[in-house]
């Protein structure tokens, strides 16, 4: 049994060294996305964190955030929502500048992308990113998602402002956007 | 209650649909089953199932007691103001476990019910903050704990077990074993389905989002659980040659046979909330919720003890049911 476990698991590995492999040769868009969204499946299952960790995969996903063509980006979030989970690979998405990264795909046009970061965002929350991971910008971003029209969105804004904030300072983002609206209102002086 | 604060929304959203499946995949990285497309995350799922597709002729009541077969079914109604295909309903169920609701999508969607193909979703939108919260701490703590535990080898069959049982139990290996169908009897509860037979793990495309099923139970800290399924796993090498439920039983025969033997269970126990008049089965069901060990075998066995808990626990209970289908079957 051990030793059948141990050929299976290092199968596992080459399968997915194989997959990275085509991911970094192939020059199809379409088997990259194919492959992409295969590495991030993979992620979900928790006894593939080794290997994935160890192929360097995490940095595979966060290269996919700057990517121009919307289903990396989208593909590339859900492997980090997925991979986040874990706390090695938190911290290695943390060392390796994810909260920003993935801040930035919190404007993302499609909601599975924007999803995927609010939860990457709550995964990457250790005592010490959460005072990155609150930043005023992004608890405005939250305060505008829980009053959107969709229920997913607004109920994961929702989650992440009660599980990681404080109420201060959900309190104080509320004030600075209020106040941002209140200056938009404002007709500016004629003269 | 939580259905009703999302009365309002019956927006068809694009994780509703059916996504082309993809077919330009080299060999390789072929699964078992044509998909899209797709990246599995925790957002996507949801213990809130949507099931369209169900014929309009007064089938909700067998629809329910198909969903229960994967697990306790919380809530139920129809979505009448969803957009169905003519002559069609659209059904919104809500499951206890989320584990539930992945075997019941897993198993239910693209079967055909009554005449019409059943297309299961899930649908995350009918949640509450509270139940995303839940799900998403259910996730962390189950990936936390499964990592931990994986100091020891974990071979891929191993999937239909707790991670804790693995050192223990000689599962995989009997699991490995190329799969039989056992003869078909008619005493059988759970449906099973061919494609599984010769397919006991997850594919090639990393679709492990529904390949886990049975392991992912584990974070519900819900002792009996735990506990059965312990004693359940190692059980296959001593009871699997005595064989058991068999695969094949007409639809209709089965949900007869099935909610007759309700019936008979709730004069005999005082477990069970509701008369014969109350049809439906509801959020309470008569049954253990169905544990999806996704391998034929071993599906086969928890069958099969439990069928011979039943048994033991009452005696009478097995015989008459059997015996009152048959005469039912010829007519």
């Amino acid at each position: 049994m051990w030793k059948k476990g141990s050929s299976e698991s290092s199968d596992r590995f080459e399968y997915l060294q194989t997959l990275v492999t085509e991911f970094q040769d192939t020059d199809s868009e379409e088997a990259k996305e194919q492959v992409l969204a295969n590495l991030a499946n993979f992620a979900y299952d928790p006894k593939n964190m080794d290997y994935l960790r160890q192929l360097q995969v995490t940095d595979l996903f966060l290269d996919m955030l700057t990517e121009d063509n919307e289903n990396f980006v989208e593909f590339g979030m859900g492997g980090l929502c997925n991979l986040s989970m874990d706390p090695e690979c938190r911290d290695i998405i943390l060392q390796g500048g994810g909260i920003r990264l993935v801040t930035n795909c919190l404007s993302s046009r499609r909601e599975e992308t924007v999803l995927s970061a609010i939860t990457t965002l709550m995964n990457l929350t250790t005592p010490s990113s959460r005072s990155e991971i609150t930043d005023a910008a992004i608890l405005q971003c939250m305060l505008r998602f829980s009053l959107s029209e969709s229920p997913r969105l607004r109920n994961l804004a929702a989650v992440f402002l009660q599980d990681c904030c404080t109420e201060e300072q959900v309190a104080q983002a509320e004030q600075q956007m209020q106040g941002q609206q209140a200056a938009v209102g404002i007709p500016l002086p004629e003269d | 209650c939580d259905l009703s604060v999302a009365r309002l929304d019956h927006k068809v959203y694009k994780h509703h649909e059916q996504r082309k499946v993809c077919i330009s995949r080299p060999k390789y990285r072929e699964g078992r089953r044509a998909k899209a497309v797709k990246v599995y995350t925790i957002n996507l799922e949801s213990r809130h199932v949507m099931v369209q597709g169900v014929p309009a002729i007064g089938v909700m009541t067998e629809l329910i007691q198909l969903c229960a077969l994967y697990g306790a079914v919380e809530e139920y109604r129809p979505l009448d103001e969803y957009p169905a295909e003519e002559f069609t309903e659209v059904y919104l169920v809500k499951f206890q476990k989320l584990t539930s609701a992945r075997a019941a999508k897993r198993h239910m969607n693209g079967t055909s019910f009554y005449g019409g193909v059943l297309h299961v979703c899930y649908v995350p939108e009918y949640e509450t903050v509270e139940d995303t919260r839940m799900k998403l701490q259910d996730r962390r703590r189950y990936v936390i704990r499964a990592v931990q535990n994986k100091e020891m080898v974990i071979p891929a069959h191993d999937k239909p077990c707790d991670r804790e049982n693995t050192e223990t139990s000689n599962v995989s290996h009997y699991s490995s074993f190329p799969l039989l169908p056992p003869p078909p009897q008619e005493y059988q509860y759970y449906r099973h389905k061919t494609q599984h037979l010769a397919a006991p793990t997850e594919d090639r495309m990393g679709t492990l989002h529904s390949a886990i099923i049975a392991s992912e139970q584990q974070p519900v800290p819900s002792s009996s659980q735990t506990s059965s399924d312990r004693v359940r796993c190692p059980e296959p090498r001593l009871t699997s040659n005595q064989s058991a439920a068999g695969r094949f039983v007409p639809r209709t025969t089965h949900l007869e046979s099935r909610k007759r033997r309700m019936e008979e269970e709730t004069e005999h126990s005082l477990t069970n909330v509701t008369r014969k008049t109350a049809l439906l089965i509801g959020p309470k069901l008569p049954e253990p919720p169905k544990v999806d060990m996704e391998d034929e075998s071993l599906n086969t066995t928890v069958s099969l003890i439990r069928g011979t808990m039943k048994k033991v626990e009452s005696v009478p209970d097995l015989k008459p049911v059997e015996k009152k289908v048959k005469p039912r079957r010829r007519i």
